[in-house]
């Protein structure tokens, strides 16, 4: 007669017959069989089998539970056995999962950043901070729970062992990744904030405090970044306000000084008034025959002479174009210094930002990316290199690319200073893939790209709507593409059963997850939805499901080490060998061939993305070579290699490798981005630097940048490549100066203004 | 002004800030970096531009 039972915990507690029947018939329920009396009947056989087993001696949890089991099948329950087995395995893992997410707390809580792996997979993210290590805790809660809960089994065991990796997973049950944020359509007529409402914008540094607030805002309602596509056409508004009203009180004023009046300011008005019915607004540049008719207004208003008022309206012209563009360069740079310093997230991230411009060709879209660079070329209050927001530069012929194109200037400025600065990035409209969508005077349909490489265009869910702006991610989850090669052991045809297998597993995940997202209701995401940044969501109600307007956005599968995949197929990778170059294309054709079909089977947009390799490059690794070993060229290194990628450690001209990189933006219509590492010294060279851009434009590269050092001493404000000493002031990492010294450098160099020192 | 704060005005104990970018966004320095990225930077090589 069994008396007690012993508890996971080792507690003994007393035997009760009944708790065996209400589990047995909960399972039962599941699957849909058995009666009351068959749970009994089973509970009288798990006790009778365990008092043969164990006798007098109490048993342990564990086998109680495997009896229930065994008696299910004698019973010939199977699908109840079944269904009793997976409750198991869940209950066992939300309890591994407990333990795990308390050991993991514990590092958070009590480990330095600099000793903790961990608290560094998100770079952005400080974890010593208090706001950022509970960003972390609450994190590593939220993973736990989602693995427990909310994934398939076979979802979680291919997420935990490394065959995929579910981005931003800690997210899983609450919201979507991005959004490119259409700043002329929020500012018009204003929006809230949640916080309060901002009435439309009216100069140019409203205009810019406005962009950085709207990417703040959203940014609380995603886990992903948030980009701005038309950061030129939109500012231009700005300008254009700006310019309008700095024109009026310049003319005023000439006005007033000539007349020696001060009471001027409404006949001026009436005079701009008259003129702006027939010409239409003033602007930076009029229509032709505005000042003209302003002269003459201005006489029958005032009966200024008409050599003496065309004066007057020159002078106010050029003063306000000058203000103008000195309010546009502090709007600029308090926009960036802004998205420097502002957080959001608890305080814990700055906000992943990006910008496009360079197609505006208007005067005033002209003065914004003029000014944005300027701004980005000055850097920070000490000559920091700014590290938000990702400028990112749209090249197109007959805009910007050729000699002789309206904003070619701008292209060349953009190349100058992004050879110093590292930004901006570039994206190519004139790639055969982006061109297909491009509709010229409609910049929605011009490509953009959140900066870290998402690309959103085309749509098979609304093809009346193939556009960047007021769209993004939903969510994305990249395929340990090395694995699958290893598994595979050279045999190309069982690699690529196995591709095709994980590409469904990942679709059904993401599927599952679109599920989750697409049950939010408009109030969950205040911004987003609620102010309508989202496409077709100002047609929804606060009470709304957002299901149907998600679907504009993609989801999204990935992939990384495409290099080290080949080298474990066939021994080599794609720059060593052109055969190999034609199999990589095939294996990442294949997984677009995946996507599309899938996205016309379901009428939404899969895509396939070049996965940006930050988190999980390490993490595949090392899973992969505890299970292979050390394997050359493929495990053998501490991290996969990014994307389709030439290998970093490769050595290979910058020229080639984009030859070899670009036919995978084609494939990769999720987002792609190829990087050149140049030195520092080719860097300041811009020649060869537009020439690198104009590589890539011409062999159809989507999105490329090119990386050079950017080295800062903190001590004497020298920025540039610094080796091992410093070229300013001679000391090394670490070393102090002398005083005299310091004093002599204050003096050599009066604009640094104080010890930054290491934030 | 402490002592040590004195010194670290002249340089005691600071290092070079070096910007890189991890992926199309930029980090203000290698602190923060992950391990496995950290030894991807380690490995990069210059692309020369020599045709």
């Amino acid at each position: 007669m069994i008396q007690m039972i012993i508890k996971r915990d080792g507690r003994i507690v007393p035997y009760d017959r009944e708790k065996i029947a209400l589990a047995v018939l909960r399972a039962m329920k599941a699957s849909g069989e058995g009666t009351v009396a068959d749970a009994a009947r089973v509970a009288e056989a798990v006790e009778s089998a365990l008092e043969s087993r164990c006798g007098a001696e109490p048993p342990q949890i564990e086998v109680i539970q495997d009896m229930v089991e065994q008696e299910l099948m004698h019973h010939e329950f199977t699908n109840t056995a079944k269904s009793y087995i997976i409750y198991r395995a869940t209950r066992t893992r939300a309890r591994e999962s407990r333990t795990t997410l308390m050991k993991t707390i514990d590092e958070i809580a009590s480990k330095d950043a600099k000793l903790s792996d961990l608290k560094r997979e998100n770079g952005n993210i400080d974890g010593d901070t208090a706001m950022g290590a509970m960003l972390q805790i609450g994190a590593a809660g939220a993973k736990a729970y989602n693995e427990a809960y909310l994934l398939r089994p076979e979802h979680a065991k291919a997420q935990r062992e490394g065959d995929i990796h579910i981005h931003d997973f800690d997210f899983y049950a609450l919201t979507t990744t991005c959004t490119q944020i259409d700043i002329i359509r929020l500012f018009k007529d204003g929006f809230s904030t949640g916080h309060g409402f901002l009435r439309e914008p009216q100069s140019i540094q409203s205009y810019a405090a406005l962009a950085a607030i709207a990417i703040q805002s959203n940014q609380n309602d995603q886990h992903g970044g948030q980009s701005i596509p038309n950061f030129d056409y939109g500012m231009a508004l700005g300008v254009a306000k700006t310019f309008r009203s700095q024109f009026r009180k310049k003319l005023t004023d000439v006005v007033a000084d000539h007349l020696d009046d001060d009471e001027v300011e409404a006949q001026v008005a009436k005079a701009i008034e008259m003129t702006e019915v027939s010409f239409g607004q003033n602007a930076l540049e009029p229509a032709e025959g505005f000042d003209g008719a302003l002269t003459r207004h201005l006489y029958e208003v005032l009966g200024i002479e008409s050599d003496v008022a065309a004066h007057l309206v020159a002078r106010a012209r050029r003063r306000a174009e000058t203000q103008t563009e000195r309010d546009t360069y502090q709007a600029m740079e308090g926009f960036v210094h802004n998205l420097n310093t502002m957080h959001s997230r608890a305080g814990a991230q700055t906000p992943f930002s990006s910008i496009n411009y360079g197609t505006d060709t208007t005067p005033e879209g002209r003065m914004v990316i003029r000014n944005v660079l300027l701004a980005l070329d000055a850097g920070l209050g000490h000559g920091e290199t700014c590290i938000f927001p990702i400028h990112i530069f749209k090249v197109k012929e007959g805009v910007n690319y050729n000699e002789g194109d309206p904003n070619y200037d701008l292209f060349r400025l953009s190349c100058k200073v992004s050879a110093k600065r590292l930004f901006p990035n570039y994206v190519f409209l004139d790639s055969p893939y982006n061109l297909k969508y491009y509709v010229p005077g409609r910049p929605e349909t011009e490509v953009a790209t959140m900066g870290c490489r998402t690309r959103v265009l085309g749509n098979v869910y609304d093809p009346t709507q193939e556009i960047s702006y007021s769209r993004g991610n939903l969510s994305f989850t990249s395929i340990n593409l090395p694995r699958l090669a290893l598994e595979s052991k050279g045999d190309e045809a069982l690699f690529l059963k196995k591709l095709d297998d994980m590409l469904e597993l990942v679709a059904q995940q993401l599927l599952d997850r679109f599920e989750i997202q697409a049950k939010k209701r408009v109030y969950n995401y205040p911004f987003l939805m609620g102010q309508g940044v989202w496409l077709d969501s100002d047609k929804l109600g606060p009470y709304d499901e957002v299901r149907e307007v998600l679907k504009h956005g993609t989801l999204s599968i990935g992939f990384i080490g495409l290099a080290e995949t080949l080298t474990a197929l066939y021994g080599k990778n794609h720059a060593e060998d052109p055969a190999m170059q034609e199999k990589g294309l095939e294996i990442i054709g294949r997984m677009r061939k995946f996507c599309d079909d899938k996205s016309q089977e379901m009428k939404m947009n899969f895509t396939l993305l070049a996965t940006p390799a930050e988190g999980l490059s390490g993490r595949f690794t090392r899973l992969d070579r505890q299970r292979y070993g050390r394997i050359p060229g493929v495990t053998d290194r501490e991290y996969y290699t990014n994307s389709f990628h030439v290998p970093v450690w490769y050595p290979i001209g910058a020229y080639e490798k984009i030859h070899i990189e670009a036919p995978y933006h084609a494939l990769c219509n999720a987002g792609h981005i190829s990087y050149v590492e140049l030195d520092g010294d080719t860097a300041k060279n811009v020649e060869a630097f537009e020439q690198i851009v104009r590589c890539m434009h011409d062999e159809g590269i989507g999105y490329g940048s090119i990386n050079h050092p950017v080295d800062r001493d903190p001590i004497c404000g020298y920025v540039g490549v610094i080796g091992d000493t410093c070229p300013r002031c001679g000391r090394r990492e670490g070393e102090a100066i002398s005083e005299e010294r310091m004093q002599e450098l204050i003096k050599k160099f009066p604009q640094i203004k104080a010890f930054v020192g290491i934030e | 002004m402490t002592v040590e704060s004195k010194q670290n005005k002249l340089g005691a104990g600071v290092g070079f800030e070096r910007i890189r970018r991890i992926t199309g966004y930029l980090v203000g320095t290698m602190d923060k970096w992950n391990d496995a990225k950290k030894a991807e930077e380690r490995d990069r090589v210059k692309h020369s531009i020599a045709k």
